[in-house]
C-alpha cells in the first residue's frame, strides 16, 4: 500500500472518521497467523545491536509484570485485541532488528527530546532505545565528512529496508538555501530526497515535519513544507503533535515490525489507532463542555474545579489526536491535565489557526489577502456598521428628497 | 386629484409565507445558540452539579434541531425555484435582455429615491430575484459548512442511524475544507464570518422592504402576511 498524498486525498477527510475497531474473528486470526509467521522470520534476522530489553528494564528497575501491563496497554492502543499482547511484545523485544536513519531538519529537535526523555525513561522510550539508530544527525558523535560516511554507509547496508524517521520542516525558499547541512552543504531538501530513495517508509515525526509546524508558519520566511510534499511515491506515516507522542513513535514502528505495513491511515496519512478521534471525544473534562462549565480566566473557581478549558481557547474539539487516552510521559499527564487548553499541535497550520489561548471566535484572523488583523466578530460588526450607515444615508436622503406615490383620493 | 383605484395582486402563497417565518425565526435562534457555540456568553451557576445543567449540550442541541428545519425548507426553495406553480424564481434569474434591463431598473429606482421608475412592480422583480438568490447561496454555505463541522462528532464514523449517515455527510461536504482554506478551523471560521453576511442581509432586506411599502404606496410589507399587494389599476393596463 502506497498512501498518496494528492490534494484529494488531503482535502477530503471521510476516511480518516470510521475506524473500525471490530473487523471480526476471521480477520484477527488470519492476521495474528501473519503476524506470527512475520515476527519469526525477523527473529532469524542478526540483530544490529546487542541491547537486551529485559535488561534494559532491569537496570530501570521496571519488571517483567510492569512491561506486560506495558504490552497490553500498546496492543490496545494499537487498536487490536487483547489476544495480540505477546506478539507485542515480542516485537519490542526484537526492535533491535528495526534499522533507522534519522535526519534532523528544520525544527528544534523537541521530537528527539520525546525519544530520549532522558532524565526518567518509561517503557516507550526505553523500547525506542533497543531500535539499532544507525544514523542521528543530534546524537551521533561523528561529524563533517565521517559523518556523511556513516550516512552513506547506512544506506548502502540496510538498502530497502531502514525506517526513515524525519524531523523538521524542509524549507523550499531561495531554492532550499535556509537550511544546508554537511560538508558539501547539501540543502534540507537534497539530503531528504537522497536519504528517502532506499528507505522501506517514512515516518515524519512532529508537526514541523509533517506540516511545517512553527517553521511554516504565517508568513513563512523560508517556505517550509512538511516530509509529505517533497517525497513522492513512497510510504509515509505522519506523527504529528509538537513533540509527537513516543508511544506513538512506538506504536508505528511495532506495526511495521509485526505485520510488514504500515498502518491505516487517515487523510492527513496519520495512523488512526492514534488520530482516529479528537482530543475531546476521550477528555476528562467533556462533562464540563456540555453542562456549559468553562473556565473563565486562569485561577478562577473555574479552574480550581477542572472545569472545560474552551473559553481559554482549548482547541481538543477540533484536534485528532490520543493524548486524552495515553497522555504523555507514560500516562502522567497532558496538557488539559495540567489545566491549559490544547493548541492543537496535531492539526495542519495549528500556530497560525489553533494556537490561540481563546475560543477562535475571538481570536484575531487575516483578512483574506493579508493586512489587519481582527476577530470574526470584529470583522461582522464592521461590516454590519458600514451596512448600516449605508442605509441610513439612503433612508435620510429619501425622507428628504425621494418621491412618494400619489395614493390618490378613494372615492 | 382625481381618484385612483387599486387592484390587489397575489404575490406570494401560504407555502412561500410560511417557509418565510419558518426561516425568519429560525434564524434567530441559530443565531443565538451558535454565537453560545462559538463563544459561550453567558456562565451557568457553578453550585449545580454538571449532570443538572446541560447548557452546551442544549445550545448544540436546539443549533442542529434549527439546521435540519433549515435544510428541509432550503430543499423546498430549491424545488420551487424550478418546479412552482405559482412563479418560477429562476426565470427572473436567467441574464437575458429583458432581466438585466429590469435589474438596472429596479437599481435606478432605488438610487434615485423612487424620482425614476420605470419598470412592472406588479411582479417579483429581478434585483429582489438576484438578492434572494443570494440569500439561499449563504444558506447552502451554512448548511453544508455545518455539517461538516457536525460530522466530526461522529466518532468511529457511526451514528444512531448508521453508519452511512457520517458517510454520507463526509463525500457531501468535505469539499468545504478545501474551498474555505484547508484545515477543519478554516471551515469554522468561514461559518461564522457568513453568519455575518446573512445579517448585514437581512438588514438591507428589511430596509428596503420597508422603504417600498412607504415611497410606492403598493403595501408591499404586507405581502409576506397576506401574500397580496396592491397596484394602480391605470398601471397594470
Amino acid at each position: 500500500m502506497t498512501p498518496t498524498t494528492d490534494e484529494a486525498t488531503k482535502r477530503f477527510t471521510w476516511k480518516s472518521a470510521s475506524v473500525d475497531t471490530n473487523r471480526g474473528d476471521a480477520y484477527y486470526e488470519a492476521l495474528y497467523a501473519s503476524c506470527e509467521a512475520r515476527l519469526q522470520a525477523v527473529r532469524t534476522q542478526k540483530a544490529v545491536n546487542r541491547l537486551d530489553l529485559m535488561e534494559v528494564l532491569d537496570d530501570h528497575g521496571i519488571d517483567r509484570r510492569d512491561f506486560m501491563k506495558w504490552a497490553s496497554a500498546t496492543t490496545a492502543a494499537l487498536m487490536l485485541p487483547s489476544m495480540f499482547t505477546p506478539l507485542v511484545a515480542e516485537a519490542a523485544m526484537l526492535m533491535n532488528r528495526a534499522p533507522v536513519i534519522w535526519l534532523e531538519l528544520q525544527d528544534c529537535a523537541g521530537n528527539s527530546e520525546a525519544l530520549l526523555r532522558s532524565d526518567g525513561p518509561k517503557i516507550d522510550e526505553l523500547v525506542l532505545d533497543l531500535i539499532s539508530l544507525e544514523f542521528h544527525e543530534t546524537l551521533q558523535a561523528a561529524s563533517g565528512h565521517q559523518a556523511e560516511k556513516q550516512l552513506e554507509e547506512a544506506i548502502e547496508h540496510f538498502k530497502g529496508r531502514y525506517l526513515l524517521f524525519v524531523e523538521g520542516s524542509i524549507p523550499m525558499g531561495m531554492g532550499g538555501q535556509y537550511g544546508t547541512i554537511g560538508a558539501s552543504g547539501e540543502t534540507f531538501h537534497d539530503h531528504l530526497v537522497r536519504v528517502a530513495k532506499d528507505a522501506a517508509a517514512i515516518v515524519a515525526v512532529g508537526s514541523c515535519a509533517t506540516f511545517g509546524g512553527v517553521a511554516a508558519a504565517s508568513p513563512n520566511p523560508t517556505g517550509a513544507v512538511g516530509v509529505m510534499e517533497v517525497v513522492k511515491g513512497k510510504p509515509i506515516i505522519n506523527i504529528p503533535a509538537c513533540p509527537a507522542n513516543p508511544a506513538n513513535m512506538v506504536g508505528v514502528v511495532l506495526h511495521y515490525l509485526m505485520t510488514g505495513q504500515v498502518p491505516e491511515l487517515d487523510n492527513l496519512l496519520r495512523p488512526k489507532f492514534a488520530f482516529g478521534y479528537r482530543i475531546h471525544d476521550n477528555c476528562e473534562r467533556r462533562a464540563h463542555f456540555d453542562a456549559g462549565e468553562f473556565v473563565e480566566e486562569w485561577g478562577d473557581t473555574g479552574a480550581q474545579n477542572n472545569f472545560c478549558l474552551y473559553k481559554m481557547g482549548c482547541k481538543g474539539p477540533m484536534t485528532y489526536n490520543n493524548c486524552s487516552i495515553v497522555r504523555y510521559n507514560e500516562a502522567v499527564n497532558w496538557p488539559i491535565g495540567v489545566g491549559r487548553g490544547c493548541i492543537g499541535c496535531s492539526e495542519p497550520d495549528f500556530w497560525d489557526k489553533y494556537a490561540f489561548e481563546r475560543p477562535v471566535a475571538d481570536a484575531n484572523i487575516k483578512a483574506p489577502g493579508g493586512g489587519v488583523e481582527k476577530s470574526v466578530d470584529e470583522f461582522g460588526l464592521g461590516m454590519l456598521t458600514a451596512a448600516g450607515i449605508g442605509i441610513a444615508v439612503h433612508a435620510a436622503a429619501s425622507a428628504l428628497a425621494g418621491k412618494k406615490e400619489e395614493a390618490g383620493a378613494n372615492v | 386629484m382625481k381618484n385612483q383605484s387599486y387592484k390587489q395582486v397575489k404575490r406570494m402563497t401560504p407555502a412561500m409565507r410560511i417557509i418565510h417565518w419558518v426561516n425568519a425565526l429560525c434564524m434567530i435562534g441559530a443565531v443565538a445558540t451558535g454565537l453560545y457555540i462559538g463563544h459561550p456568553y453567558y456562565a451557568t451557576f457553578i453550585a449545580d452539579g454538571a449532570v443538572d445543567k446541560y447548557v452546551m449540550a442544549w445550545n448544540r442541541y436546539g443549533h442542529f434541531i434549527i439546521a435540519i428545519i433549515f435544510d428541509v425548507t432550503s430543499i423546498l426553495i430549491a424545488y420551487l425555484y424550478f418546479f412552482s406553480r405559482f412563479e418560477k424564481p429562476y426565470k427572473k434569474l436567467i441574464p437575458n435582455a429583458q432581466n438585466l434591463r429590469e435589474f438596472g431598473a429596479v437599481v435606478v429606482n432605488l438610487i434615485t429615491l423612487n424620482r425614476v421608475k420605470k419598470f412592472d412592480s406588479a411582479h417579483v422583480d429581478s434585483f429582489n430575484s438576484v438578492y434572494f438568490t443570494l440569500f439561499h447561496l449563504l444558506l447552502v454555505w451554512m448548511l453544508f459548512t455545518g455539517l461538516q463541522l457536525y460530522v466530526h462528532s461522529f466518532t468511529a464514523g457511526t451514528s444512531s442511524i448508521g453508519g452511512w449517515w457520517p458517510a454520507f455527510l463526509h463525500i457531501a461536504t468535505d469539499w468545504t475544507i478545501w474551498a474555505s482554506g484547508g484545515t477543519i478551523m478554516d471551515v469554522r471560521l468561514s461559518h461564522h464570518a457568513s453568519m455575518w453576511w446573512i445579517l448585514a442581509w437581512i438588514l438591507f432586506h428589511v430596509y428596503y422592504q420597508v422603504w417600498r411599502t412607504i415611497f410606492w404606496k403598493e403595501g408591499d410589507i404586507g405581502i409576506v402576511i397576506s401574500g397580496t399587494k396592491f397596484v394602480k389599476e391605470d398601471a397594470l393596463s
